[in-house]
């Protein structure tokens, strides 16, 4: 997963907002805007499921927007394809302005660019599983023949061969969601968007399934947006993850700056029961060298995580060298290491 | 008819989890409370009023001064009609058009059938079963259900009348099924065509077949183009109900995934709403079939032919045995047509194994074409185009004779325990009569009154108000007496069937094999049509007012029995358990938690009841059951529509107003 270099965003969001209830356009930017979410129903009746968040999703990266149950995050994702209208705010996709777009453009965004995979699948109960990965080409209006060799090769690329004459019913909670994926993947969009897609999954098939996802992503490099409320999940898929709360954005990073440095409390309590090893980088963790320590002890990348120096430096006996490009960065010894298992450092992770 | 409940819904309902006792209980007392509280006050009131009104009005009927003939200009305007029918405008160029066209597509169908003989049809009938019923077992027994009962139609030598009905029931589907798609589609569309429609629908759905003739009889004259758009109406409401229930009902995920993946609404609406709400459009294409055939028997009265004119020239001259000879075929028709729709119906969750080529989609359909065709062709060759006179048999004679000996003795000659019809006299003579004059004798201001507080009872003071406006315009229209008789028979059969249906429905609640037992009995019983039940009960009570009772009785039980059982069933059981656990024994369990906690259901079960009596009751014209159904009868068959319509509109108030005064809106809502 990388996220290094400054990329084209795909999606950019600034100061959206989305708020339900009645005359819902007057709340952004009024008095009301920055009241809590009981107080706002309260005084207004609405809801603010989404309030000024602003954000970029870069080409290539899985971005996951994670939060409790009722923070927004559906809502939000659906905004980015105007599934839901946003009340107020800028969105543009490749820098064009979604929020602009009458609804023939809308449809061509929804049917090439953008397409969706949903927590409870969606599919047509009464199709097969190959008529169901075509659907969406069936929407575009290619022809029958061409839109059923596509979908054949989707199937096989999701691991469905063998069903495509399948109903949905037939199908386990897993394979139904291959469908779903396979569907999405077919009209071979720009941007995938995943709405909690593995939560109605047991936790052994989803932890398949986010492999594939994985597999998928390392293959085709497709952008990805990705819903979630399990921590786990988005760090192990996350290049970048927005925190929600009651609709706003509390912090974004990559998942080692999440883990490294909350931003708040809620961030913190969120974060508690990361294995912290696993996530932070010798990068953020490394001090100077000093003497002969930049000779000597074994040799670790600035990627490499805690948890894999810490198995570096058991073995060599000695302090491990962070080195990059034959250059050394710095050293990791066991107190440093140790430091952040115990969670007494506080590392420097710049967001 | 075919009711909206599903054979396995009283049995997934109960709910895990549940209030504890004293909670249920104090509903129960509350709803005792409630209801003692609103008596009172409604007596007090109704006592008070009636003092003043007694005062001021008087008594008795209806006065004449507050009465208006329409029968008069009811018959101007039908003159009218008949002069200009020719002439006007109207009629040359919109009404004439519609009837034409109706007379052409009836004789079309008929005239395929018939160029198709007994063999062409019967096939094509097994075969379309067939695959309707999904090519297999179940297709084979549906497919052998078909043929089986067009045989029998044959062979009571009844094949053309056969023929006449099921062309008759062809166009009047497709329309209905068509005009009921639509609005459904609209009505499942837009909230709005929803609130509007909604109303209209349930009120046709009180409505008595009856009542359905006449407008059109006045506009059209008898003869097939009255017949048909009059089945046309009757049977269009189920399919736009279901249909906009379906479209309503369709999964909001599914259409979300659809819309994200950028379909238009046509398409969203073509490729998933409409498919995802097929089987709602099967079950309620399955109902406009069943009412379809119900009213295509009916509008015999205004000169549709086929069946139905067999049973009534046969009714009216008491002949059983040819009575018989005609209700069988369609009673057969019946089951034929709601097994193979049926059928269909639940195909469509089925799903398809692979079959061979030839199995498949249009490949099947074009396979029945040619079996039909080659089958036609066979009955040219063979001599079967039309039903060999020779294979008829004439069950008429044996029957009567049946009736006049083994029947006869059953309706009079039981030792001890009388007959039939001498219970029927008693019936007549200790219910019927004393109801009737009691209802006679009662000043109308205090049946008004009475009206008014049941309903408020009941229901809101809308449905009150709507009921005593209702009954208020029977006696403006002048028939006021008449509609007292009607109400009286409508009055006792209501009684009857509630203390039997409540009485079995108690039963197959709570005894598990009475309730299966009976399923397919009421199941084959709501599919038959009114007017096959007359014919049993005037072989059982001779024609006559009790004749027509029974008969109304008959047909709403099985809705009643089915609406109770279903009711106590879906109290929870775990109120039933913390009553017996508290000592309560089987018939405490039932008067001090079933009972209460089923009112809602009970109450449906009430008006569901009335709504299916009068319906019969009014059919019950036919029989010698007189009143406000023998009006309409007279004014059709004499060409007195004045009176006919007349009587027409007061059944429909009647309807109304006992479909409002026991409509159970009110107390549902506090209940549930
Ligand atoms: N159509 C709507 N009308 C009114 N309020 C809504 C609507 N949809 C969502 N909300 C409210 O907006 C808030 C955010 O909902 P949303 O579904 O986006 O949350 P979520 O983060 O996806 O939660 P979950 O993890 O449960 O899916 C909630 O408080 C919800 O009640
Ligand atoms: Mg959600």
């Amino acid at each position: 997963m990388s996220a290094e270099k400054p990329q084209e965003t795909v999606f950019s969001v600034r100061n959206l907002w989305k708020v339900f209830g009645p005359k819902a356009d007057r709340i952004p930017g009024s008095a009301h805007a920055g009241l809590p979410a009981g107080e706002l129903r309260e005084k207004t009746g609405c809801t603010a499921a989404v309030r000024d968040v602003s954000f970029d999703v870069r080409k290539g990266e899985v971005f996951v927007v994670m939060g409790l149950s009722g923070s927004g995050k559906s809502t939000l994702v659906r905004c980015l394809t105007r599934l839901i209208e946003p009340t107020s705010g800028k969105l543009s996709i490749d820098g064009e302005d979604v929020l602009a777009m009458d609804r023939a453009r809308l449809r061509e965004l929804r049917r090439h660019r953008a397409a969706m995979v949903f927590q409870h699948f969606g599919l047509l109960p009464h199709r097969t599983v190959l008529d169901n990965v075509a659907y969406g080409l069936e929407i575009q209006g290619l022809g029958k023949a061409q839109r059923r060799a596509k979908a054949a090769e989707v199937v096989e690329k999701v691991g469905l061969t063998g069903m495509e004459n399948r109903r949905p019913s037939q199908l386990s909670g897993g394979q139904q969601q291959r469908v779903g994926l396979a569907r999405a993947l077919a009209v071979d969009p720009e941007v995938l968007l995943f709405d909690e897609p593995f939560s109605a999954l047991d936790p052994l098939i989803r932890r398949d399934m986010q492999e594939e996802v994985i597999r998928l992503h390392r293959e085709e490099g497709r952008t990805m947006v990705f819903i979630t409320h399990d921590l786990s999940e988005a760090l192990r898929l996350g290049d970048r993850i927005a925190l929600m709360r009651d609709g706003e954005i509390v912090q974004l990073g990559t998942p080692e700056e999440i883990v490294a440095s909350p931003a708040d409390d809620y961030v913190r309590d969120f974060v508690r029961d990361v294995p912290r090893e696993q996530v932070i980088t010798v990068r953020h963790v490394m001090r100077a060298a000093e003497g002969d320590e930049a000779e000597t002890g074994p040799a670790i990348t600035p990627g490499a995580t805690v948890a894999e120096a810490i198995e570096a430096v058991a073995r060599a006996g000695s302090p491990a060298r962070v080195m990059d490009n034959g250059r050394c960065l710095g050293v990791v010894d066991s107190d440093l290491l140790l430091g952040v298992v115990a969670g007494t450092r506080q590392e420097e992770v710049a967001a | 008819m075919t009711t909206t409940t599903s054979p396995g819904a009283d049995t997934g309902n109960r709910k895990p989890g549940a209030a504890s006792a004293p909670e249920r209980r104090a509903t129960g007392a509350n709803f005792l409370r409630g209801t003692g509280g609103k008596l009172l006050l409604f007596a007090v009131v109704a006592g008070t009023l009636g003092a003043v009104a007694a005062a001021t009005l008087g008594s008795g009927s209806w006065p004449a001064a507050l009465s208006v003939d329409l029968t008069k200009p009811l018959d101007d305007v039908s003159d009218w009609i008949i002069d200009n029918r020719d002439t006007h405008p109207l009629f040359l160029y919109f009404l004439l058009h519609l009837s034409n066209t109706a007379t052409a597509a009836v004789n079309a169908v008929y005239g395929t059938l018939v160029s198709m003989g007994a063999l062409g049809v019967g096939v094509a009938a097994a075969l379309v079963a067939w695959r309707a019923g999904g090519m297999g077992r179940t297709g084979l027994r549906v497919a052998a259900t078909a043929l089986g009962a067009l045989a029998v139609c044959g062979l009571l030598g009844m094949w053309d009348a056969t023929v006449l009905t099921l062309a008759l029931m062809a166009v009047a589907v497709v329309v209905a099924a068509v005009i009921g798609a639509l609005l459904g589609l609209g009505a499942g569309l837009s909230d709005r065509f929803d609130r509007a429609l909604r109303p209209v629908l349930d009120t046709m759905q009180v409505l008595p077949a009856f009542a359905y003739l006449l407008p059109f009889v006045l506009i059209f004259g008898t003869g097939t183009p009255a017949a048909l758009f009059a089945t046309v109406i009757y049977a269009a409401p189920p399919m736009t109900r279901l249909t906009a229930l379906g479209l309503r009902g369709a999964a909001p995920t599914v259409l979300e995934a659809s819309a994200s993946l950028g379909s238009s609404p046509l398409q969203r609406l073509w490729t998933a709403r409409l498919p995802l709400a097929r089987k709602e459009m099967f079950l309620g294409l399955n109902q406009t079939i069943m009412m379809a055939l119900s009213m295509v028997v009916i509008a015999a009265l205004v000169g549709a032919g086929g069946l139905g004119e067999e049973v009534y020239e046969a009714l009216s001259t008491v002949d059983v045995g040819k009575a018989l000879a005609a209700g069988i075929p369609i009673v057969l028709l019946a089951i034929m047509l709601d097994r193979t729709t049926g059928a269909a119906g639940e195909q469509l969750d089925a799903v398809v194994t692979d079959r061979p080529r030839l199995l498949r989609g249009w490949w099947t359909w074009a396979g029945i074409a040619v079996a039909t065709a080659a089958a036609v062709l066979a009955g040219r060759g063979t001599g079967l185009a039309d039903w060999p006179k020779a294979w008829t048999y004439d069950i008429s004679q044996p029957v009567n004779v049946f009736n006049d000996s083994v029947i006869a003795q059953l309706r009079e000659g039981l030792p001890v325990i009388g007959g039939t019809q001498v219970w029927a006299e008693h019936f007549t003579n200790w219910l019927l009569n004393p109801l009737n004059a009691g209802l006679h004798a009662m000043p109308w201001w205090l049946l008004l009154l009475l009206v008014a507080g049941f309903a408020l009872l009941v229901g809101t003071w809308r449905t009150a108000l709507t009921g005593v406006l209702a009954l208020a315009a029977v006696g403006v229209m002048g028939v006021w007496p008449k509609s007292l008789n009607t109400l009286s028979q409508v009055l006792a059969g209501l009684l009857l069937t509630l203390v039997l249906g409540f009485a079995i429905g108690i039963l197959a609640a709570r005894v598990g094999w009475v309730e299966r037992a009976l399923r397919p009995l009421l199941d084959a019983m709501q599919t038959m049509p009114q007017f096959v039940y007359l014919i049993p009960v005037v072989a059982l009570f001779a024609v006559g007012r009790s004749a027509a009772i029974i008969a109304a009785v008959v047909y709403a039980l099985p809705a009643v029995v089915r609406i109770t059982t279903q009711g106590l069933r879906q109290v929870d059981p775990a109120a039933m358990e913390a009553a017996s656990s508290m000592g309560a024994s089987g018939f405490q369990q039932l008067r001090q938690v079933q009972l209460p906690l089923a009112r809602p259901a009970l109450l449906l079960a009430v008006n569901q009841g009335v709504v299916l009596v009068l319906a019969v009751v009014i059919v019950g014209g036919l029989v010698g059951g007189g009143a406000l159904g023998y009006d309409v009868v007279f004014g059709l068959s004499r060409g007195e529509l004045g009176t006919g319509l007349v009587a027409g509109m007061a059944i429909v108030c009647l309807g109304l107003m006992l479909d409002r005064v026991t409509q159970p809106t009110a107390a549902a809502r506090k209940d549930t």
